[in-house]
């Protein structure tokens, strides 16, 4: 119940953060516009780059949100008032790591979205073999933004300076979601999809069973 | 709260101790409150005051000792306790992106008030605090005035019969403290039982049926306001200020019911009585010398104890000095 509440709570504190709104305007726009920056990528899906990209992107801006927001809230002492009430303090974390991924997934998707439509428009319908990459890149995006919260959930736990929780959040969290898509780079056997998931599954729910502990054991 | 003991005490600290890191921060606090106390929790910054208002609510479950609201042991019943429990907390910040109607819904959500009655409970805690006019204001536009008196709101959202105030009053201007105090008296003429802690010594006294001294994690004097300072007479003052510049000092220390004269300015002096010395005889005798010597008066007060004389012997160890 409690959980319903806070993630409610935080998805309408997300979707309207100055964060989401460049995610929500910033990466469709970056889909039209990609179309007639890079117009060279013959016959390339602008989809398929996109999702690169946003993986990439996503990734940084979401471990930044999530740690800074964490940090804050907890300098801030926003927290004590959920703790002397019937909440779980896992709920408070997994609330938040759950509102900013869905948000970016929706972004995600949006974005995406615009990249097909441009594909449509300009070189037809996609083939069938470009539209399996793009749900592969996806595959690896949303695995990379998971490894990414999670780290950003841990350094906001652990770290009390903002800056510090923001900048470690982002370099671990870049380095760390590469591994999702390392392995395919080197062995082009290996199934993308399957390798993405199998690293990008363990590690999410490691780095927020950490943080969940630290965090319980946090004294407010 | 009907399923209240009345033969009991409502609230019972017993040897309570904790630590950070080696560093005592309570030691063996004991004290007990009845269901209507309003109980002062002084002590200067690092006392330990926040610490034992913190256990109390269970925002710190670290800790040996008993605590029992109710005769029931917090340890072992929060989840229960939290419902009969409102925590003002001394700097806690909420989502600065809510209306203070949002930040209260989703806090009355939170502690399972019941759907249908939510939004009329919160415009009465509302007007109660005179925050209705605001309800629709982002948080981020809020004065430190108001932002106390939205954690007053919360704390009060579910009715509870016990309130633990965490400085309610520090860092407001006059006239906000003033609205709080009053607030603070009302819900005390409620029948609420409340905690507060202050380093403001008047705002204690006039409000606490019941004072605890806490210094460096020791609970060094308990009583109501009275006792206390009958415990800890420190003999009654007179303030005497002249029409003119004056040495007086010496003849005065002659009369055996003063123990000791100083001088604040040229013109003025307190005068220390002796603490078994009579206080209406001693003015008596004292104007009488003093007329009899022709000094011309301008002003003659009475200088009662106040609570700061007590808390200043009792943290300080120092002699009282105005």
């Amino acid at each position: 119940m409690s959980f319903k509440i806070l993630f409610l709570d935080e998805l309408k504190g997300f979707y309207k953060s100055k964060i989401m709104i460049i995610l929500w305007i910033g990466m469709p726009t970056l889909s039209i516009l990609m179309h007639y920056l890079i117009p060279s990528t013959e016959g390339f899906p602008v989809s398929s780059l996109v999702a690169i990209l946003i993986s990439y992107i996503s990734g940084m801006l979401s471990s930044a949100m999530i740690s800074t927001s964490i940090a804050n809230e907890k300098n801030n002492h926003v927290y004590d008032l959920f703790l002397i009430r019937p909440v779980k303090r896992y709920n408070i974390l997994l609330s938040k790591f759950c509102a900013v991924y869905l948000c970016l997934i929706i972004a995600t998707v949006i974005s995406l979205a615009m990249g097909l439509i441009i594909d449509i428009l300009t070189i037809g319908v996609p083939s069938q073999y470009f539209l399996e990459e793009t749900f592969k890149s996806l595959t690896i995006s949303f695995s990379s933004m998971a490894i990414s919260c999670s780290i950003g959930t841990f350094f906001g736990v652990s770290i009390s300076s903002i800056a510090a929780a923001a900048i470690l959040s982002v370099y671990v969290g870049s380095q760390v979601s590469a591994i999702a898509t390392l392995p395919v780079l080197f062995i082009e056997s290996l199934n993308s999809v399957l390798i993405a998931l199998l690293v990008a599954i363990p590690l999410t729910f490691t780095f927020l069973i950490i943080s969940i502990v630290l965090f319980s054991k946090k004294q407010f | 709260m009907s399923h209240l003991n009345s033969s009991k005490p409502l609230i019972e600290f017993r040897n309570i101790v904790k630590s950070y890191k080696n560093i005592l921060v309570l030691n063996n606090v004991s004290f007990s409150l009845n269901q209507g106390d309003i109980f002062g929790y002084i002590g200067p910054n690092g006392a330990g005051k926040s610490t034992t208002i913190k256990i109390m609510v269970g925002l710190i479950r670290d800790f040996s000792g008993t605590l029992l609201i109710n005769g029931k042991n917090i340890k072992s019943s929060y989840l229960e306790l939290f419902k009969n429990l409102g925590y003002h907390p001394q700097e806690a910040g909420f989502h600065r992106w809510k209306t203070v109607y949002q930040a209260l819904r989703t806090f009355g959500k939170l502690s399972k008030l019941e759907n249908r009655f939510l939004d009329s409970r919160i415009v009465e805690v509302l007007e109660f605090v005179n925050l209705k006019e605001v309800m629709n204001r982002k948080i981020i536009h809020l004065s430190g005035g108001m932002l106390q008196k939205l954690r007053l709101a919360q704390a009060l959202l579910g009715e509870p019969e016990i309130l633990v105030l965490d400085e309610p009053l520090t860092g407001l201007d006059p006239a906000s403290r003033y609205q709080i105090k009053n607030l603070i008296k009302k819900l005390a003429n409620s029948g609420k039982t409340i905690l507060f802690s202050s380093h403001i010594l008047s705002d204690v006294q006039d409000i606490a049926t019941k004072i605890g001294i806490l210094n460096l994690g020791n609970l060094v004097k308990i009583g109501s306001p009275s006792e206390l300072q009958s415990e800890y007479h420190i003999g009654n003052r007179i303030q005497i200020e002249f029409d003119n510049d004056i040495d007086i000092l010496d003849q005065l220390q002659n009369l055996n019911y003063i123990e000791q004269s100083e001088n604040k300015s040229a013109n003025v002096i307190v005068v220390s009585l002796k603490v078994e010395a009579d206080l209406d005889e001693s003015i008596h005798d004292l104007l009488q010398y003093l007329i009899e010597n022709k000094y011309k008066l301008r002003r003659f007060n009475l200088l009662t104890p106040s609570l700061e004389d007590v808390y200043l012997k009792l943290v300080q160890g120092e002699n009282n000095e105005f």
